[in-house]
């Protein structure tokens, strides 16, 4: 009897999963898409030594400290699970969608900035507590609670899309505006190469606020971040941020820069 | 030609008495460490050298070393300032990237003098780091920092940082290496002031720019704000 109730319900939500659609388009045109449930390694950190006499500064002792020292410091990682299916933002918030809730725009780069009208442009300046008035309010206007900022895990499973390298399976350019290809402003969204599952401007543009505390650790320590926190998690890097920061796997924290700070929203399948 | 009569100017105002003094702070100077714990500093959370650096204070001394191995970073002032003379003593280990950042954002784009000590390199050059290009006129390094340079002591550091488009002047151990005027402000964001940094490069298999247990050693950071 029990067997049949389980197994009625695996069915059930198989088929509710079956029936929502890959995308879906909110009341003031914000896109989403379809994250499915799964699991991905997570929170695994390998520092890495230059051979002796790279560069004529590294000594054998040298070399045989460092790989001592980042045998020592190597975390696995761990599994993270999604266990639920979820809608994620197609694009990094923009500045039109910021003004239709909240009424007002605070970002650094407008028409007086970058030449050109900014709609399209995520908004940028937005501290965490912004990005919060923003999901209440539009779940307000919605009348709905299925609205608010992913997760940490739910991030980094989104912008890896099922791929398993730090860049989304793509060169770094193809996909995302940083230091090396941004002359230093934001791009609209959507310009570049979305991943695999059709999300845009994961990496780079602005940084996008999480909603787990960060913990002030390399990489996180399991799936769920601290209880509480000084500051949240960013996730992602941005228009001015060197290629390093340009990795899926960046565990970075608040407050950053102001000018390049994001967000982009979750919406839940109720 | 320029140079040479920039040195040698600068070469004449060093028997005044403020560039005869070392090893302490200047008078006029307000300390921005004291000496005991990083009260006033903070790690950046976003900077790409790294975001876990240590950074401890041990007699008077602020070391900082990487956290855990290729983990770098910046420390950062709490406060920003706008134009300044900022004053500190310096004592790496051979082998070491560092620098000092100059009105820098949280992640790290900023003005850099470097200290660059390692091999190939050098300590005391004015760059730009996440910001774009300088553009403007005036001498920009030493022309031979390690005549300047004392190996295993405390080096100090004097550096006047003024106007809109920033005009950079520097000592290190009271000689001139640095007089440059940038053409525009090229600063992220066009903004007029930013944070103070001390930093540690990064590390990895073809970034070898640290040495495992490598230490910048500081002391006597202070600040005169000129605003």
């Amino acid at each position: 009897m029990l067997g049949t109730k389980v197994l009625i319900g695996v069915l059930s939500v198989a088929g509710l999963l079956a029936a929502q659609p890959k995308t879906q388009t909110n009341s003031i045109g914000m896109e989403f898409v379809l994250a499915p449930a799964g699991s991905f390694t997570m929170g695994k950190f390998a520092p890495t030594c230059a051979p002796v006499g790279y560069q004529d500064n590294v000594t054998e002792a040298q070399r045989a400290e460092c790989l001592k020292m980042a045998a020592a410091a190597a975390r696995p990682g761990f599994r993270a699970t999604v266990p639920r299916a979820f809608y994620i933002g197609k694009f990094e918030v923009t500045q039109e969608q910021y003004r239709k809730v909240m009424g007002t725009n605070p970002s650094y780069f407008t028409q007086d900035k970058v030449g050109e009208p900014t709609d399209q442009y995520p908004v940028d300046s937005i501290a965490w507590k912004d990005a919060q008035a923003f999901i209440q309010k539009l779940n307000a206007m919605e009348r709905t609670k299925v609205y608010r900022l992913p997760t940490e895990v739910e991030w980094e499973y989104a912008a890896r899309a099922g791929t398993e390298d730090e860049f989304q399976g793509a060169k770094r350019q193809e996909v995302a505006w940083y230091q090396n290809n941004s002359k230093f402003a934001t791009h609209p969204t959507g310009k570049l190469k979305p991943n695999a599952w059709g999300i845009y401007d994961m990496l780079g543009n602005v940084w996008e606020w999480v909603q787990d505390w960060y913990d002030e650790q390399v990489q996180p320590r399991g799936p769920k971040g601290p209880a509480n926190g000084t500051v949240h998690v960013l996730r992602g890097g941005a228009f001015n941020s060197h290629e390093k920061n340009i990795r899926v796997s960046v565990h970075a924290g608040g407050p950053g820069s102001v000018i390049n700070t994001g967000f982009r929203v979750v919406r839940d399948i109720k | 030609m320029k140079n040479t009569v920039f040195f040698c100017t600068f070469a004449c105002l060093c028997l005044t008495p403020l560039c005869a003094q070392t090893g302490g702070i200047p008078e006029g100077y307000t300390p921005i460490f004291n000496g005991k714990d990083i009260k006033g500093w903070h790690v950046s959370r976003t900077n790409h050298h790294g975001t876990t650096m240590s950074a401890r204070v041990e007699n008077g001394i602020l070391a900082i070393e990487q956290n855990p191995i290729g983990e770098g970073g910046i420390l950062l002032t709490d406060k920003r300032y706008k134009d300044f003379e900022l004053y500190l003593e310096n004592k790496p280990d051979w082998g070491c990237d560092g620098g000092i950042f100059l009105r820098s954002n949280e992640e790290g784009n900023a003005y850099q003098i470097t200290i660059d000590y390692l091999i190939r390199n050098t300590v005391g050059s004015l760059i730009t780091e996440g910001i774009p290009n300088m553009s403007g006129t005036g001498p920009r390094r030493p022309p031979d920092w390690q005549k300047i340079w004392k190996r295993d002591e405390w080096n100090s550091f004097r550096v006047r940082m003024t106007g809109e488009a920033p005009h950079i002047t520097a000592w290190m151990n009271d000689q001139p290496i640095i007089d440059f005027t940038d053409g525009q402000n090229h600063a992220l964001g066009g903004v007029r002031d930013g944070m103070i940094a001390l930093q540690l490069h990064f590390t990895n298999d073809t970034t070898p720019r640290n040495i495992p247990h490598g230490t910048h050693r500081f002391r006597n950071i202070a600040i005169k704000e000129l605003n």
